[in-house]
């Protein structure tokens, strides 16, 4: 299968050096590396195309959390690990959406990786909802705010796109978006 | 408002380290005197972490995202996804267990194919065994051939061309031993343990279980004193402890032993298996366990084999008597009395038992 990803399939240490080090090569390669066994195991066990990418992007982002976190030992091959995290998050949303589960068809080893998982969701938590009160802040505050702290946009930058006549007034605005962001976010 | 948004900047600058030195001071100071300004900073911090986090899984995602687009996703899950074919789908489900299962299969047609091997070897094993059997035919009878140069013991016989053994089986000289020994006799001739001889005649002779009984037609022979052995009726077990008296040589000689098996001869079950090393001459002598019953009479051995040596056994006396006319037996073998040899120690048995063998001399 896939002899051309395969080929440049990296090895477990370089894909954790690699992470460390912000390698968006190695990411690339890991990423491409696997992505055909988990949508093997998706595609046979109801799920289709986009319900693999969700559930591999996911474990690619717990792996790389736990690297950059610092507390990744590596106990069993990366590959196992990255199978062992998308079944557990596959069987979970099976469940929440009470598809049967009684067979699933395993392609790889599997390990124990609950905890991992667990503290992903929690994670994930804050992430959505950061995500939602940005969806409820509406524009322009939301770019606003995404152009400062998430493009690393300087306040020049943001107001010449926003045609504000000077920096002190797009500051304004910011703070006022913010605020009103903080509020919504604290209050979820 | 407007303140609270001045004081949003600096807490931001502050918390991003922004301020000068003074500056910093001035707000650590303001902080430690307002607890809502405190709370605000805390609050903003965790706010800003989480941004921050939230910001580099976006920046995260989208890598991914990009490399996702990279990937035909179609042409592997055309590879890997489901098989529109059923059969293909249950092979890829099952693959394993139908691995297991094929491997079971080719086991089982291989140890079905080894089993059959093997019994072809077996085959070959009997046949084997079968021409051992023939060229057992011969099978060592325990004749024994008295060299013509031998030296007379007594000076009233002649030296016979064959030897075996033989006991009496009544008092007025009856005479049980093996066919073989004097199958092809032109003139029998016994000799006891003292040395004299008598000529005897054959009366019956038993091909199936290879016996022969013979009597004494001697007028120099005085009856015998009753019989010290009983006959055994019932099969001796195995391991039971056995002797034989016999003539291997011009003098008697003992040989002792156990019951090794209930079979003789390639399952021959009208014969046991005695482990008793034996030598030709034994032919015909007397079986005899540790109670003094005979049991059985000594035929031959197996020259393939060591210690396996064979003797018919008692109840075929029996009947080979039987054919002789009862009234004529006079004081005959008794059937399962105690013997007079029960209890003795072996060297009494043998003084008791010695008058009672003889050895049998063949002439042709």
């Amino acid at each position: 299968m896939n002899n051309g990803l395969k080929s440049s399939v990296p090895t477990d240490r370089e894909v954790i050096l690699g992470i460390l080090n912000n390698s968006g090569d190695t990411l690339n390669k890991l990423y491409k590396a696997h992505f055909a066994m988990i949508l093997q195991f998706i595609l046979n066990n109801n799920g289709n195309e986009d319900d693999a990418k969700d559930v591999y992007q996911e474990a690619i982002i717990i792996l790389y959390n736990k690297v950059k976190e610092g507390n990744f030992e590596l106990s069993s091959k990366l590959k196992t690990y990255i199978y062992s995290v998308c079944r557990r998050i596959w069987l979970k949303k099976l469940t929440q959406n009470s598809k049967k589960t009684g067979n699933i068809t395993d392609y790889e080893d599997v390990f124990v990786v609950e905890e991992d998982v667990e503290h992903h969701e929690e994670k994930d938590a804050a992430f959505v909802k950061m995500q939602s009160a940005l969806e409820h802040l509406g524009e322009p505050c939301k770019t606003i705010i995404q152009d400062f702290y998430i493009n690393n946009l300087s306040m020049q930058d943001i107001c010449e796109k926003f045609g504000y006549t000077n920096t002190d007034n797009a500051k304004t605005q910011k703070y006022k978006c913010l605020q009103r962001l903080k509020k919504i976010f604290f209050q979820h | 408002m407007r303140n609270d948004l001045e004081l949003d900047a600096i807490i931001e600058d502050y918390l991003l380290g922004k301020l000068n030195p003074q500056e910093t001071e001035a707000f650590e100071q303001l902080r430690r005197n307002d607890a809502t300004i405190d709370h605000k900073v805390v609050s903003h911090k965790v706010f800003l972490h989480n941004m921050e986090e939230y910001a580099e899984q976006l920046r995260l995602k989208e890598q991914l995202d990009a490399i996702h687009s990279e990937i035909d996703v179609d042409a592997i899950s055309a590879q890997v996804g489901p098989h529109p074919s059923k059969v293909v789908q249950l092979w890829r489900k099952h693959k394993s267990a139908i691995a297991v299962a094929a491997s079971f299969i080719v086991l089982s047609f291989v140890s079905i194919y080894s089993i059959q091997h093997n019994s072809q070897q077996t085959d070959k094993y009997v046949q084997l065994s079968k021409q051992v059997n023939n060229s057992l035919k011969t099978q060592n009878n325990l004749i024994r051939k008295i060299s013509s140069d031998n030296t007379p013991v007594n000076k009233l016989t002649n030296p016979g061309n064959f030897g075996g053994t033989g006991f009496a089986v009544s008092t007025n000289g009856y005479i049980a031993t093996n066919l073989h020994v004097i199958k092809d006799a032109d003139s029998v001739y016994i000799q006891n343990s003292d040395g004299e001889s008598f000529k005897v005649k054959v009366v019956h002779r038993d091909s199936e279980y290879d016996i022969a009984i013979l009597k004494i037609d001697d007028k120099n022979f005085r009856n015998l004193s009753a019989l010290p052995y009983t006959i055994k009726k019932n099969s001796t077990g195995v391991g039971e402890n056995v002797y034989t008296w016999g003539y291997p040589k011009d003098d008697a000689v003992l040989g002792e032993g156990y019951v090794s098996s209930k079979s003789g001869f390639i399952g021959d079950t009208t014969q046991y298996q005695v482990a008793i090393p034996l030598n030709p001459g034994n032919s015909g002598g007397p079986l005899l366990d540790n109670n003094g019953n005979l049991v059985g009479i000594i035929s031959g051995k197996e020259t393939a084999a060591e210690g396996a040596s064979f003797a018919v056994k008692s109840k075929y006396i029996l009947e080979a008597m039987r054919a002789i006319p009862q009234d004529s037996l006079g004081k005959k073998l008794t059937v399962n009395k105690k013997s007079i040899l029960s209890g003795m120690r072996r060297d009494k048995q043998i003084e008791k038992l010695q008058d009672y063998v003889f050895m049998i001399k063949v002439y042709n």
